[in-house]
């Protein structure tokens, strides 16, 4: 019997405020602190000993293991009572903490520990003071002193083992838990299990012997941990393979490759320096900078820094023979013509016009390739490297008894010579490396071989500048395969000879050859020299001295093609004459400081004292211009500096014509961070954006696509935990970029990088099972559930970790997604329309806008004409079918033509499926609005609770709401198209969130109209116009509006009653039991309700066959 | 039990599975009705708990019976969409309604997803809170009056379309006020794919007495 099984199944659910619990028997505080947090915080306040007794017994499971406790009060009663007192204040100031941050909204997420209280033993990662920032700002409690009634984890790294032994006395049962567990749960935005989380010493406790719970517990995170080995692994791996293929690529377009398929692949992304022709073909791109189409460069500044100048050496070649500019014309041609097929609609060399912009310009960029060399180096040497870093201690020891020796080798204008190497003929002539090769002439120059050195030809300068130094000069673009291979060689070579070996660059570094006591080192490095001639083809010079500075210094001499020894006593005298420029670490700034002091030379620094160095330069520079100067360098050689910073930068082409190019852009650049971070097997905490804006003042660069003069702007952010997830990024990225309040139409470069850099391989343990990506994208059910339209609800779950913004975790959804996108016809349009507008418009962006107007297509197959559009709309479920109501839209579209437009625009935005042509209109309401209140702020908003958005809201001048109200945005455009309306008649006042008629009374001329504006974002629940006016029932005075306001409300009244009096007659009755208590306060209610009652009862006698019990009022 | 003889034109899952939760609902919201207009004394009631609210629920198996069994009748109507109103109707020794508690169903038939009673419970419970306070809205009921229960259907159902509910169905003898009823809504709940109003309904000020 159903009365029957329903009672048992109340019993069960005892977790209502309102339930006569069965297990009521102690006192009633009790009961209710099982189940409600907030009584639970009351109570605790003046709780009493043996009130804590229940009030323990009423905790979970763990605290009623032990009725002992060490941590029990103290026995002396004063001072238990002072404790006492101190907890009481602490929790107090913990609730007010508490509170404060969750007013201060933006700041405050996801409630997700809530019930959770924590008490930090001992030192802990992060510190007790930023767990309990984080228990704060998720719902959490944080106790400063245990009780095993009120603490339900305790957190520590680390446990004497007097802890250990006695476990039981120490925890009180409770689980013992690492810090992590909390950055985890942050992290994945829920609370994760604690179990993966528990204390190491604990869990290889129970290893030694296992337990029963152990085979139940355990299998699960051993199972982990090899499975993270597993994909460790991979992750470097696949990060040099991409990296190979780019290379490979790019090689094909210059070595006349076989596959034409792959060059022609090449081409349709890359950006075809070399084809002049082309430029026509190209020309309907759609760019505003068409006719600069063929031209391009790239200036990529890779964060991990490397010194651009150390190819600007000079070597001279041999061999001239053939033509080379024939050769290469052959090329063109040949190429263009197999390639014409695809190019034209592809190319591009603007963030506009390429979708895959981000990842060409770091596959053809040469500094992206030195930058990455070092990670490639790094996994290729590593072992070696450490085996003498291991050796490292001892060499100080004698590193002071005997003379060092170290020798410098620094291949010779290496981007060029490796270029040119197989080219025999044109060893001779001026030859320089450059991105682009085209007529106008703007690419810059990055390498040139000492032949066109002395032209005068420099590395930055402009292709046509240098043309007009040395006609003759032959360009020929990158060819990174051959690089790589080169440096490959030149550093095996290296190793060969010498364990120590300090890697500078790709083509520069130090050996340390003291320990090999050979005796003449001369000959030594000649060796070398030699083999890497036979070996590379290319030449390098070698500087031989006792220190690095010094071997750099000789090397310098020694270029090109030589070796230059500089023994210890002769070093005053290299030095003497040594401008100041050529030191290391003294670069443009410095060296004008040093000019204005007259210094120009090392024999001019080495006269000032090192006591006026510091003071002028400070102590660190100082110091080393003292010392550098004097030919002193205390480096040592096999010090692998490791990267501070991980980061990708674009500063060239960028240009977005609105948010969502900018927004698509961010995404690249966090994925190609991301990779760069696995790469590397390293994750990084702080996450810094920087924006490159253009000055208000200055117009097109020079540079084609170049920055020009710039704002540099940057902001980071330092996350709880380590990350190198795309997903993360992407949703910091993306608040970052909404802090900076920017027009997308003025930034002309963008950066992100990631320090604070820490090992993928600590911490590792349990996060790769519970990091929020596995969890998406590991659970296809998951997946499904959303294309069913559960979709908010998994938005919800996965809501945002560090700072609150609900679009961001869409964007996780969304990328997690992305990677088995189904394809556009497979979606059903049925299940897509029926889902959230939110989610609609998420998907929409997955599938590039797309998808829209797939429904929009789909839809007008389905439907005959407009008016049937209209009408399918108007069956969704916000607007209950009705066919007078059909019939008038239908009407109204006929009227008249310009209303008519306006009119179905209304009633596009306001229906949720339509939700998508919303979107599709932003670009022109971004103009409207600064731009400033991204989709990421609202989404935030949306999340605060209501009361607390009315307040932000109101706050907030009208033009500048967010776009979640993008219906109003929408509408204020409409107001400014058409001129102030005051109020508008038409039948859908009460269409969209909110409803059109706030924002008709907020812009109307009434003080009453505008306040119940207001007052409607303040009412709970939301929609329901009984509580508006239950709300202007407080309100006091209420000022009478006239006639307009009059009839305004009794429209909006009628309107209210045809949508609710289907479905909702209490709601209706309620309002008008309202409306007559307003009668007594004012005038105007009075003529209100003594309007609507006849309608009213009509309405009711037409649905329900009977008059509502309300009366007129005389 | 019934529910296996409804083979035919079965609603959708999620469609069907409101439907019987409705029932349950009905059954036991019918149940409070009858125990707050005080038709039988209060001792034959007791207390139950459903959907976390105390409800009573009557002891004497007939009442419960008849409650049950009518309710459960109605259940492949109120799945086919059938079932417009359910009607509680207390009416005094010469057929006259004094006072009637309206039931307005609405079922969208085509709402396929799952439904679970948790996703119903919120707002059909509210329902069960409000009737105890909604004591003073309804009249007083003159000694020797009785009840029963009716059900106001779209259109008439099919012939055959199972032999139990006809069985348990007759038509109704009690009279129809002449004119429209006063309309006191006690609470409305419109959620997917289920909506119910509960309203109370009571003569006209100028309905002639009998």
């Amino acid at each position: 019997m159903s009365l029957n099984s329903s009672s048992r199944s109340a019993t069960s659910n005892s977790n209502s405020k309102r339930s006569v619990t069965s297990n009521s028997n102690s006192n009633p505080s009790t009961s209710g602190n099982n189940s409600c947090r907030n009584n639970d915080k009351r109570n605790r306040k003046r709780k009493t000993d043996q009130n804590q007794k229940t009030l323990g017994m009423a905790w979970g499971a763990n605290s009623r293991s032990s009725s002992r406790s060490a941590f029990r009060n103290s026995p002396f009663p004063d001072f238990g009572s002072y404790m006492v007192m101190k907890n009481q204040k602490l929790h107090q100031q913990f609730d007010a903490d508490a509170s404060s941050s969750s007013v201060s909204g933006a700041c405050s997420g996801k409630p997700i520990f809530d019930g959770v209280s924590i008490f930090v033993d001992g030192y802990t990662v992060p510190s007790s003071q930023e767990l309990k920032g984080y228990m704060l700002k998720y719902g959490g409690r944080f106790e400063n002193y245990f009780s095993r009634h009120h603490v339900t984890h305790i957190i520590c790294s680390n446990l004497p083992d007097s802890k250990i032994k006695n476990l039981r006395s120490f925890s009180g049962g409770l689980p013992v838990v690492k810090p992590t567990w909390v950055l985890e749960s942050v992290a994945a935005n829920k609370l994760l299990s604690w179990i993966p989380y528990q204390l190491d010493q604990l869990a290889s406790e129970t290893k030694k012997q296992p337990k029963l719970s152990a085979f139940g517990f355990k299998s699960g995170p051993v199972l982990d941990d090899l499975e993270e080995s597993i994909s460790g692994q991979a992750v470097p791996q696949s990060g040099i393979a991409t990296l190979r293929t780019s290379c490979s690529l790019e090689a094909n377009i210059f070595g006349k490759a076989e596959c034409t398929e792959e060059v022609e692949e090449c081409h349709s992304v890359s950006d075809d320096p070399f084809h002049p022709n082309a430029a026509e073909s190209a020309d309907q791109a759609p760019t505003y900078c068409m006719e600069n189409h063929c031209e391009v460069e790239l200036d990529a500044a890779v964060v991990v820094q490397s010194d651009a100048g150390y190819h600007s050496h000079i070597s001279p070649c041999q061999d001239p023979k053939s033509d080379h500019n024939d050769c290469l014309e052959d090329h063109i041609i040949e190429e263009s013509s197999s390639s014409k097929t695809i190019r034209p609609s592809t190319t591009g060399h603007s963030t506009l016009s390429d979708a895959n912009f981000v990842e060409n310009y770091f596959k053809f960029s040469r500094l992206h390739f030195i930058g990455t060399w070092r990670n490639r180096y790094r996994k290729r040497f590593l072992s070696s490297a450490n085996g003498f870093k291991d050796m490292n201690p001892s060499r100080n020891a004698f590193a002071t008894s005997q003379k060092t020796t170290i020798i410098h080798v620094d291949m010779d204008c290496f981007f060029v010579s490796v270029v040119i190497r197989k080219h025999s003929d044109l060893k001779d002539k001026p030859v320089a490396v450059c991105h682009s090769d085209n007529s106008r002439g703007t690419a810059e120059i990055s390498s040139a071989n000492y032949p066109a050195r002395n032209h005068g030809v420099k590395a930055g300068m402009f292709i046509r500048d240098a043309k007009a130094l040395c006609p003759q000069l032959v360009i020929l673009p990158y060819n990174f395969d051959a690089y790589e291979e080169v440096a490959d060689q030149f550093y095996d070579i290296l190793h060969k000879h010498c364990n120590k070996v300090q890697a500078v660059s790709c083509d520069e570094a130090f050996i340390d050859v003291t320990d090999l006591r050979v005796e003449d080192p001369e000959l030594f490095a000649r060796a070398i020299r030699t083999e890497i001639h036979e070996t590379t083809g290319c030449t390098a010079s070698a500087g031989i001295a006792g220190s690095m500075l010094m071997a750099r210094v000789a090397t310098r001499i020694a270029k090109p093609d030589g070796l230059c020894y500089i023994p210890s006593e002769k070093v005053d005298d290299y030095l003497h004459e040594l401008p100041v420029k050529a030191l290391p670490g003294i670069g443009h700034v410095l060296e004008e400081k040093l000019k204005k002091k007259q210094i120009n030379t090392c024999g001019q620094l080495r006269l000032i004292s090192k006591e006026s160095l510091q003071k002028d330069f400070g102590v660190k520079t100082g110091d080393m211009l003292w010392n550098f100067s004097r030919g002193i360098d205390n480096r040592l050689v096999g010090v692998f500096q490791e990267s501070k910073s991980i980061g990708a930068d674009v500063n060239w082409g960028v240009r977005f014509n609105d948010l969502n190019d900018m927004k698509d852009f961010l995404l690249k650049l966090c994925k190609e961070v991301s990779l760069r971070l696995q790469g590397c097997g390293l994750k990084g905490r702080t996450i810094t954006l920087k924006i490159k804006k253009r000055r208000s003042d200055a117009g097109e660069p020079v540079k084609y696509m170049g920055c020009g003069d710039c704002e540099n702007l940057s902001r980071s952010v330092t996350l709880p935990m380590a990350t190198d997830d795309v997903d993360v990024f992407q949703r910091i990225t993306a608040q970052l970029f909404g802090y900076f309040h920017i027009d997308a139409r003025d930034i002309r470069g963008a950066g992100l990088q990631a320090s604070k850099l820490e090992s993928a391989d600590r911490n590792m343990r349990g996060h790769e099972k519970y990091s929020i990506r596995s969890w998406l994208v590991s659970s296809p059910a998951r997946k499904s559930s959303m294309a069913k339209g559960k979709g908010d609800q998994l938005y919800s779950d996965i809501g945002p970790p560090v700072q609150a913004r609900g679009s961001f975790s869409g964007g996780e959804a969304y990328v997690a997604h992305r990677a088995t996108l189904p394809a556009l016809h497979d979606l059903d349009v049925g299940v897509i329309e029926s889902l959230p507008p939110e989610v609609l418009s998420e998907i929409n962006d997955l599938y590039a806008g797309e998808l829209i107007s797939f429904i929009s297509k789909k839809k007008e197959k389905n439907a005959g004409n407009n008016v049937m559009d209209e009408e399918q709309s108007l069956s969704n479920p916000l607007v209950p079918p009705n066919k007078d109501f059909v019939h008038n839209v239908a009407e109204k579209i006929k009227s008249s033509e310009k209303e008519d437009e306006q009119y179905i625009n209304k009633m596009i935005q306001g229906l949720p499926e339509t939700s998508g042509s919303v979107t599709a209109l932003l670009p022109e309401t971004d103009s409207l609005m600064p731009s400033s209140l991204s989709q990421v702020d609202s989404s935030v908003l949306q999340q605060l609770p209501e009361e607390l958005l009315a307040d932000v809201l109101e706050s907030l001048p009208a033009h500048r709401r967010p776009d979640f109200m993008s219906n109003d945005v929408y509408l204020d455009h409409i107001r400014d198209q058409t001129g102030a309306i005051d109020f508008l008649p038409s039948n859908n006042l009460w269409v969209g969130n909110p409803p059109r008629w706030v924002d008709n009374f907020r812009l109307s001329s009434c003080q009453l109209l505008n306040r119940i504006a207001v007052l409607y974002n303040k009412s709970s629940p939301r929609g329901q116009f009984s509580s508006v006016l239950q709300l202007i029932m407080s309100e006091y005075p209420l000022d009478d509006g006239g006639d307009d306001a009059v009839n305004c409300l009794c429209e909006l009244m009628k309107q209210y009653i045809k949508l609710k009096i289907e479905t909702d007659v209490e709601e209706i009755y309620t309002c008008s039991c309202l409306l007559r208590r307003l009668t007594s306060r004012s005038e105007l209610f009075l003529q209100v309700y003594n309007c609507i009652i006849p309608h009213l009862q009509a309405a009711v006698g037409e649905t329900y066959g009977g008059d509502l019990n309300i009366c007129f009022i005389e | 039990m019934e529910r296996k003889d409804n083979n035919q034109a079965k609603a959708p899952q999620g469609a069907g599975e409101a439907a019987r939760i409705l029932t349950e609902f009905l059954e036991v919201a019918i149940t409070c009705i009858i125990f707050l207009k005080g038709v039988y004394p209060h001792g034959a009631f007791e207390r139950r708990r459903y959907m976390n609210v105390v409800v009573h629920r009557a002891r004497h198996p007939q009442l419960r019976d008849y409650i049950h069994s009518s309710v459960n009748g109605l259940l492949p109507f109120i799945q086919k969409g059938l079932v417009e109103r359910v009607v509680v109707i207390f009416f005094d020794n010469e057929d006259f309604p004094i006072e009637r508690f309206v039931f307005k169903v609405n079922l969208n038939l085509s709402y396929g997803s799952k439904v679970e009673q948790s996703d119903l419970e919120f707002s059909l419970r509210s329902f069960l809170i409000k009737l105890p306070v909604s004591e003073s809205l309804t009249k007083l009921l003159p000694r020797g009056c009785r009840w029963e229960i009716t059900a106001y259907f779209r259109a008439l159902p099919e012939a055959s379309t199972s032999k139990d509910s006809e069985l348990i169905w007759i038509p109704t003898d009690t009279k129809q006020w002449q004119q429209p009823p006063l309309i006191t809504p006690i609470k409305s709940m419109n959620s997917e794919p289920l909506g119910v109003q509960l309203y109370l309904e009571h003569p006209s000020l100028s309905e002639p007495k009998p």
